[in-house]
């Protein structure tokens, strides 16, 4: 037995006791009567398995000929002759009978099938047409008229401080910040 | 009728094939109640030493044979049947053992002191005896499965490395390492249990 000189402890415990547990449980004698008994278990499967095979040899391992019994062995060749020629004959109107009897050149038989029709009482669409989701377009929350400009001034004399001329010029609407405001909404009220 | 007749209407050929079948199948009984003989002792130790059990060690040996003797094909292929016997029973005591991983130790125990050789020892030296073998076969179920196979195998004195390693189909060289990991392992396992501290 190997051990190992670098450890102690295993050098002397191990000899002493598990190897020698070891080795007296490997050494149990057999109990007696044990080679009959497995030639007796033996015996018997092999008997099992030529019951299930006849040949007795467990596995077929090759093709035989088939024996005559005994009292109808064919003692001449014509006998033989006769015998296969009757095998033939079977085997031949056998097939010929099955030939005969299977439908042939039968035509496939060819279902139309009615035009889908819809279900009634389905869902319809009713006309209705998906439109895609696309980005809202930028409100403004104030609303806002169109800017009416008052049509330009005739050419003023070249004296523009004349009292016709203010008169003119007080009545224009003035302009504020894009909003048309009047000379009635802005002349105070009498 | 000629003998050629004979042939040619085959009936012939059929009782030679038969005699020879039987000639072959005589063969093989003789060459299998050999082995028998020869080896199911050992085989059947093999199996306790694993098992520790008579009735299931039997049970083994008698299951190693019948698989010889459906594949009793092949045993002319054999080159070394002891190793080849001994792998087989081998096999089947794993495979019973992983499916009898449940049954109590305290079976264990009983069985060994049963079958333990007494050797003029007092009863009550007789029951020390199998409670410390007991204890040691304990401490080596603890081992890893690949340690413990070695270890059990190289108790067997008739068993080479070489051997061994065609067991379990494994280098030599693996062997070796394994039986020394397996050494030192059981070494510690007992130490701790003397010395708990």
């Amino acid at each position: 037995m190997t051990t190992n000189p670098h450890n102690p402890s295993t050098s002397a415990s191990f000899p002493g006791s598990a190897e020698e547990t070891l080795r007296i449980v490997a050494g149990l004698p057999a109990p007696a009567g044990l080679e009959d008994r497995v030639r007796a278990a033996i015996h018997l499967a092999r008997r099992e398995d030529s019951q299930r095979q006849p040949n007795g040899s467990g596995v077929d391992r090759r093709g035989r000929v088939l024996a005559w019994p005994r009292a109808l062995k064919p003692q001449t060749v014509w006998m033989r002759t006769a015998a296969a020629a009757a095998i033939v004959f079977v085997v031949a109107g056998g097939g010929w009978g099955v030939y005969t009897r299977v439908e042939q050149n039968r035509p496939a038989r060819i279902l139309v099938m009615p035009p889908r029709i819809g279900a009634p009482g389905g869902f319809a669409g009713a006309g209705a047409v998906r439109t895609p989701q696309t980005l809202t377009r930028p409100t403004v929350s104030t609303s806002v008229q169109p800017t009416v400009v008052a049509p330009a001034p005739a050419p003023a004399p070249s004296t523009a401080t004349s009292p016709s001329s203010a008169k003119q010029t007080k009545g224009a609407a003035p302009k504020i910040a894009g909003k048309n405001v009047t000379a009635e909404a802005t002349a105070p009220q009498q | 009728m000629s003998t050629s007749q004979a042939i040619y209407a085959g009936w012939m050929e059929i009782e030679n094939s038969a005699a020879i079948e039987e000639a072959r199948r005589r063969a093989e009984d003789d060459a299998l109640a050999a082995l028998v003989d020869q080896y199911a002792a050992a085989l059947y130790r093999v199996a306790f030493s694993v098992l520790r059990n008579q009735a299931d060690a039997e049970d083994a040996v008698q299951e190693a044979f019948l698989r010889v003797l459906r594949h009793r094909d092949s045993l002319g292929e054999v080159r070394d049947h002891r190793v080849w016997l001994i792998r087989i029973v081998w096999n089947i005591v794993l495979d019973r053992k992983r499916r009898a991983k449940t049954r109590p130790e305290t079976d264990d125990v009983a069985d060994l002191a049963r079958v333990l050789p007494s050797n003029g020892l007092s009863a009550e030296e007789l029951a020390a005896a199998a409670q410390h073998h007991t204890h040691v076969m304990a401490c080596v179920d603890q081992l890893p499965e690949k340690e413990r196979q070695v270890l059990v195998l190289s108790a067997f004195e008739e068993l080479s490395s070489v051997e061994i390693a065609a067991v379990l189909d494994i280098t030599e060289s693996s062997v070796r390492s394994r039986l020394f990991r397996a050494r030192n392992l059981i070494a510690g396992l007992l130490d701790h249990a003397r010395n708990p501290k």
